[in-house]
Parts: C-alpha cells; sequence; structure tokens
C-alpha cells in the first residue's frame, strides 16, 4: 500500500472508530440512517474517492476507494460508501452530469428491472421498475441505465419523484423497490451513456466493491473469533487450544486473505476500467471465503454469536447479504466460465498467471 | 500478514517468455503432461534445463549457481508445473536439499554438492519419515553411532519419494540419546543411497505405481564429511527445511493440467452448466492463490520470513488440488478407466487416484494447521 493509500485508510478507519461502532450499526437497523458517520464521512470527501476531482470528486483510484471499503467493511458501516461515488458517481461523472451533494445509489443489474426513456430534450420520461436498489430511501439520486431507440442514457432520478416500496437485505440494509411512472426528468438529468458505461460496467463495480466491503468485514471476522477464543475458557483452558477449534482459526484467516489478495489485484488492476476477469475472481473467491469462514466463525463462537447483542452476527449478515449482491459467485464463475472456454485452452494458464499488472 | 499482490518487472516477463519458448521447444508434440512434482524423472529434460541457467537458481555463483532471486526460481518453477514438465529429477534437490546445504553445509560440502545440483546431475530424496514416526517428527529411531572417521547409521525410512532414482537422500537420525529434550540430539546426515548397507525396496502406490520407497540402513558408514550441518541441529534445520517446500506452486499446481486437457477436449462442443460453472471457479482460484504463492517469493526476496504466509499457502493450495479434483470429475461426467480415454480422463483418473497424498506430503493440513494456530496470536 503505497503511503497515501495508508493515509487514507488511517483516516477512515479513525471515523469510523469514533462513529460506526458495533451500537450504531445496530441502532441504524431500526433508525435507518447513522446522520453522524455519514455527515463525517462526506466531510472528509470519502464517498466521491475515485470520481475525479474536475467533475466535483475526491480524486484518487479505483483501489484508493476499495482500500477504503475493505475498512467500511470491517465496521459493518451502514452506509452506501461503495454507491455514492464508485458507482453512481462515476456514471454521472462519465456522462457529464452533476454530482449529488448527498449519498447516491444505482439501480442496475437486477433481472427484473425495467427502465425506458421516452421523449426528447425538455420532454423526458422514465418509465420501469428497480428492484433491490440500495439505499435508495437515503439517496440524493437513483442513477440508472435507461434505453431508447436502441441508444444507452445515463439518468438521474430524485427519489422524491418516485415510488418506493422498502426492502432489506439480511442485514438490514435498504434494498428498495423504486417504480417510476412515466416521471418528468430536466434535461440535467439525462445524458448519452458515453462508450464503456453500461449496465454491465456498474454490474462489475458493483461487484469489485461488494468484494471489496466482504474482504474488509471477513478480516473483522477473523479477529474476533481469535479474540474470543482466546477469551473464552472451557475444560480449563481457552477454546483456542483445542486443535478442533485452530483449524476453525486457520481456515477463517486463510479465507480472509485470500478474499483480500483478489480484491487488491482486482483494484490495482481497474485503472481505465474494471477487468471482467479479474472481478469475477475476485467476487467468486470473496464469497466463496464469505461462505467458509461465516460457517466456521459462528461454529467456533457458540450460541453467543447467534445473538443480537454479539458484533458477529452484524459481519455475517452482511457477508450473506453481500456475496448475493451484484452477482452470486455461481453467477460469475458461468460468466466467466464462458469467457475462459472462449478464449481456449492455450490462453488459459498465460491469464491465470497474469496477477497484478498495474501499480496504480 | 503480509501477503501483497505484485507485478512481474519487465526482466521477469522476459525470463518468463524466454522459458515458455524453451518448453515449446523441447517438449514434444505427443508429450503427456504430468501431475505436479509426480511428473517424469528426466535426467537429460533435467541437464537440458540446467544448461540454461534454470536449476540452482538460488544457489550463488560461486557454487556453480545463478544468484537468482526467489521470485525468478518462482516464474520458471510455475512454467514447469503448468506445462506438466518432467522435473522429477533434480526437484527436491532445487528446491529443497540446495537451499539446506548452502545455509548449513560445510564449505566443502557446498563445493562438493552445489555445482552438480544446479548442473542437474545431482539428485536427492528426503528421509524423514518413518514407520513409527510421521507427523511426529521429533520421534525418529533411526540413529547413527559414531565411530571412527564417522558414523554408523541403522534404521528405516519410507514413503521415500524416489529413493531408486536419485543419488543421495538426506536423513534425519538420532546422534545421541533422547534424554528430555525430544528435539535435541537430532542430525541430518547426507546418505549414498548405492552405499554398502542401503536396502531399497518398492512401497507400491495404491494404483501399483512405484513412487515410495522403504529404505533400510543397515550399518551404513557415513563419513563425517556427511554430516549436513552441525551435529544436534537436525531439528532446527528440518523444521525451517519444511518452511521452503511450503507455499511454492508445486503445492496448487497440481491438477492444472487435469483442468487445462479438459478445457482442451471440450473445445469443440458446447459446455454444460456444470463444466462452465467449473471452468470459471476454477481460473479464479488458480489466479488468486498464484497471487498469494507469488507474494511469498517476493516476501523471500525481501529477506522477511514468511513462515505463516507459506504456510496459509501449502494449505490452501493443497486442499484445493483436492477440492479441484472433485469438481472435475462432476464436470467429466463419465466412468474413468486409468489406461484408456482421452487425455483429460487419463489425467483425471491419475488425480483421483494420487490426490490424497496432496494434503499429507510435506506435513499434513491437520499438523499444519496446528502449527499455523499459534502464529495467529490473539
Amino acid at each position: 500500500m503505497n503511503d497515501e493509500r495508508r493515509m487514507l485508510v488511517d483516516a477512515a478507519t479513525s471515523i469510523f472508530e469514533d462513529l460506526c461502532s458495533p451500537e450504531t450499526v445496530r441502532a441504524a437497523e431500526q433508525s435507518g440512517w447513522p446522520g453522524p458517520l455519514w455527515s463525517a464521512l462526506a466531510e472528509a470527501g470519502f464517498p466521491w474517492v475515485s470520481v475525479p476531482e474536475q467533475h466535483g470528486g475526491s480524486g484518487g483510484s479505483v483501489a484508493d476507494a476499495c482500500a477504503l471499503l475493505r475498512v467500511a467493511g470491517a465496521f459493518a458501516a451502514p452506509v452506501p460508501l461503495a454507491e455514492t461515488g464508485l458507482l453512481a458517481g462515476w456514471a454521472l461523472s462519465s456522462a457529464g452530469l452533476e454530482l449529488p451533494s448527498g449519498p447516491a445509489t444505482v439501480g442496475v443489474g437486477n433481472r427484473d428491472d425495467t427502465l425506458g426513456l421516452t421523449g426528447s430534450p425538455g420532454s423526458w420520461r422514465l418509465s420501469g421498475q428497480l428492484h433491490r436498489v440500495p439505499w435508495a430511501r437515503e439517496s440524493e439520486r437513483i442513477v440508472a441505465i435507461a434505453q431508447q431507440h436502441g441508444q444507452a442514457y445515463v439518468v438521474s432520478v430524485k427519489p422524491d419523484d418516485t415510488r418506493i416500496e422498502p426492502g432489506r437485505n439480511l442485514a438490514g440494509e435498504p434494498r428498495d423497490t423504486v417504480r417510476l411512472d412515466g416521471v418528468a426528468t430536466s434535461d440535467d438529468a439525462v445524458a448519452p451513456a458515453p462508450d464503456g458505461v453500461s449496465t454491465d460496467a456498474l454490474v462489475l463495480r458493483g461487484a469489485l466493491a461488494r468484494a471489496a466491503l466482504m474482504s474488509g468485514a471477513l478480516s473483522r471476522v477473523s479477529a474476533i473469533t481469535i479474540r474470543y477464543t482466546n477469551e473464552r475458557q472451557q475444560f480449563g483452558r481457552p477454546i483456542a487450544r483445542f486443535q478442533a477449534v485452530q483449524q476453525h482459526l486457520v481456515k477463517i484467516a486463510e479465507q480472509t486473505e485470500a478474499a483480500i489478495m483478489a480484491v487488491t489485484a482486482a483494484a490495482g488492476n481497474a485503472v481505465r476500467a474494471c477487468d471482467f476477469f479479474d472481478v469475477a475472481a475476485a467476487k467468486i473467491v470473496a464469497g466463496e471465503a464469505a461462505n467458509i469462514a461465516s460457517a466456521s466463525s459462528h461454529q467456533a463462537h457458540g450460541a453467543i454469536g447467534m445473538t443480537k447483542e454479539y458484533e458477529l452476527g452484524q459481519l455475517s449478515r452482511r457477508l450473506w447479504s453481500w456475496r448475493d449482491e451484484f452477482g452470486r459467485a455461481e453467477d460469475w464463475s458461468r460468466l466467466l466460465g464462458r469467457q475462459v472456454a472462449e478464449a481456449g485452452s492455450d490462453a488459459l494458464w498465460p491469464r491465470i498467471s497474469t496477477g497484478l499488472f498495474s501499480n496504480a | 500478514m503480509e501477503f501483497a499482490p505484485t507485478t512481474l518487472t519487465a526482466a521477469e516477463e522476459e525470463l518468463r517468455s524466454e522459458v515458455r519458448e524453451f518448453l515449446a521447444e523441447e517438449l514434444p508434440p505427443d508429450f503427456r503432461p504430468g501431475l505436479g512434482m509426480a511428473a517424469g524423472h528426466n535426467p537429460g529434460f533435467s541437464r537440458k534445463l540446467a544448461a540454461r541457467g534454470w536449476v540452482g537458481m538460488a544457489i550463488p555463483p560461486q557454487y556453480g549457481g545463478h544468484g537468482r532471486t526467489a521470485v525468478d526460481r518462482f516464474i520458471v518453477t510455475e512454467e514447469l508445473l503448468a506445462a506438466g514438465a518432467p522435473l522429477g529429477a533434480h526437484f527436491v534437490a532445487d528446491r529443497q536439499t540446495g537451499p539446506a546445504l548452502l545455509h548449513y553445509g560445510t564449505e566443502e560440502q557446498r563445493q562438493r554438492f552445489l555445482p552438480a545440483i544446479s548442473a542437474g546431475e545431482c539428485w536427492f530424496s528426503l528421509g524423514m519419515s518413518e514407520p513409527d514416526s510421521g507427523s511426529d517428527l521429533a520421534s525418529v529411531r533411526t540413529a547413527a553411532t559414531k565411530v571412527d572417521g564417522g558414523w554408523l547409521i541403522n534404521g528405516t525410512k519410507i514413503w521415500t519419494s524416489g529413493a531408486h532414482l536419485n543419488h543421495y537422500f538426506a536423513v534425519l537420525c538420532r546422534t545421541s540419546p533422547n534424554e528430555g529434550d525430544r528435539h535435541a540430539g537430532l542430525s541430518q546426515l547426507i546418505v549414498d543411497l548405492s552405499a554398502p548397507g542401503v536396502k531399497i525396496s518398492p512401497i507400491p502406490y495404491l494404483d501399483g505405481s512405484h513412487h515410495f520407497n522403504e529404505v533400510l540402513l543397515q550399518d551404513v558408514f557415513v563419513p563425517d564429511d556427511m554430516v549436513l550441518g552441525e551435529v544436534g541441529s537436525g531439528w532446527r534445520q528440518v523444521t525451517s527445511e519444511l518452511a521452503y517446500e511450503r507455499s511454492g506452486p508445486d503445492r496448487y499446481l497440481s491438477t492444472f493440467n487435469v483442468y487445462r486437457e479438459m478445457l482442451r477436449e471440450l473445445a469443440d462442443q458446447p459446455l454444460d452448466d456444470t463444466q462452465t460453472r467449473t471452468v470459471g471457479y476454477l481460473a479464479a482460484r488458480f489466479w488468486t492463490i498464484r497471487q498469494l504463492s507469488l507474494s511469498v517469493a517476493r516476501l523471500i526476496d525481501a529477506r522477511r520470513a514468511p513462515a505463516m504466509e507459506a504456510a496459509f499457502v501449502k494449505d490452501m493450495g493443497t486442499v484445493f488440488e483436492q477440492e479441484s479434483i472433485g469438481l472435475l470429475r462432476a464436470a467429466a461426467d463419465r466412468e474413468l478407466d486409468p489406461g484408456r480415454g482421452s487425455l483429460f480422463a487419463r489425467l483425471l483418473a491419475e488425480a483421483i487416484l494420487t490426490g490424497p497424498s496432496f494434503t499429507l506430503r510435506g506435513g499434513t493440513t491437520e499438523v499444519l494447521r496446528s502449527v499455523a494456530a499459534k502464529g495467529l496470536g490473539r
């Protein structure tokens, strides 16, 4: 990690330590929104890292943004940090549209989504439904890709102009249904999607973002499982002394390192665009790590891990949600498998042995 | 934990291209790839590789080696393994005995063995396990007693891969009685596998193939100058020696050729859903574990001591190898005949038959994890 990124991570860590305790996370599940946390993050510019400064962002790279997401994941931060900059901010700034000053989100990638754009400049209208939109009800803008006559447009919608049916993921984070019934949309909220900006590209960035969050949550799961099993005494000694428990600890730590490695390499390579192979691999590996580590950590903790009071549940429920969002490991395995098979057996080893190729 | 992704330098990329070209020229079109470190034992191939400077890479030039980095050695090793190349003759000497001689050997031993190892002409086996000592290596009973000018060694070593083909093996044995500290009084002796009193008998693998041997040592004379390192420091040496062999590409590439052959075989037909998902999933896993392992090589070059990282890679890599066999078997969707069928089917059969050894050799998963857990702190 370079010095600048280290400073970014340290600064973010201290904000989360102050304002994102397990109690804050628990409270946000009821109240819906940790206001002080978001304000502090926004003041530091963290939600807009990776969005160029000339477009109103905070500058920095995708790798910087993913390093922040790792920290956010470790604290189970209940805020749309990934959605605001890395996803919505990227689409808006790429299309030359204005960034909102508050949180933003994207409605992409759900197979039941429909979004049509009708009219023309001065009379744009949007109709359709977007599903499982993260934090829609808390956002200032919902960004999506709409089609008209075969042309894709980036559109930026005010949640107040839509009907929102609240939904949640397994961790209680907002995942809302957004209905648009001929929403009149101003000219400064519609722009042709430039090359490379598409639903698929947003899903790819979303998958990388979720994998980054998962890698952070996994680190925390590993740390608290080690802590707990060294404190908890049974049969006269810490349960971490038992080989059966040690197997769990090592498996969790290994899976965590694998997820971090895959995410860091994929994020580091995402200089001009996210590489499909890298991101698919990262989401697959992080998803697999989530399966193994959540099972092992709950087994090592016993009943205390099943309580709302204890921190593990905040992390495991996020892992169980994030592994499915923006494509499950199974979905990405299928997509990646198609690409790898198409490239053929002679291209297999050269691709697998291409790891981090950018030092950005 | 210090894992960090790393890019290859231009010079490293160049080395990789050279190795790929060499392999394309050396391996005949009808070449049957081997599975990882169990690939063929081919002295001619090892010598040619050595002539290119790709054996003994980590050994300094004054001992006939090439003074290259751990990453350079990683690159050559992974290319050989990915091609299923016959690296069996030189592999253990290159990976393990060479570095051990360099670190612990006398000047005379270095002069004697390292140039031959680097030339691909001196091959080693490992002499650790015994009938009553497996994971608990400190319990070895093979013993050497001091005689004039050397040692007389007696005992039995088992699971000695390649003893019937190689020149020497480094034998862990007791050189003074076990009195309290069981890690004291152990030494490593370099035993000439053709010496009088050495009796090598095959222990057929479960499929009948010959890798393992029992090596009976009856009053074998080992001259003083064949004690590796200090008398009595055998335990420290073998435990650090275990670290060398933990995290390289041989710990996760054993089934790579089964995977690639499946892809080759299916090239002309549409893949079903299981096959498609298997192809994608394995690509993701290979890509990730390779970068973990490469990062360990970088740490070694940076003079860190990545013991935990190495243990993690070995554990993850070998468990993954076995998992991959299950997935490839499901994707293959056929009954297997070890002597018939496509190359993919025959390699898969071989992987199924030899796969259980992947998480045993070099230390079992369970023992490895118990050791690693102690480093996880609290």
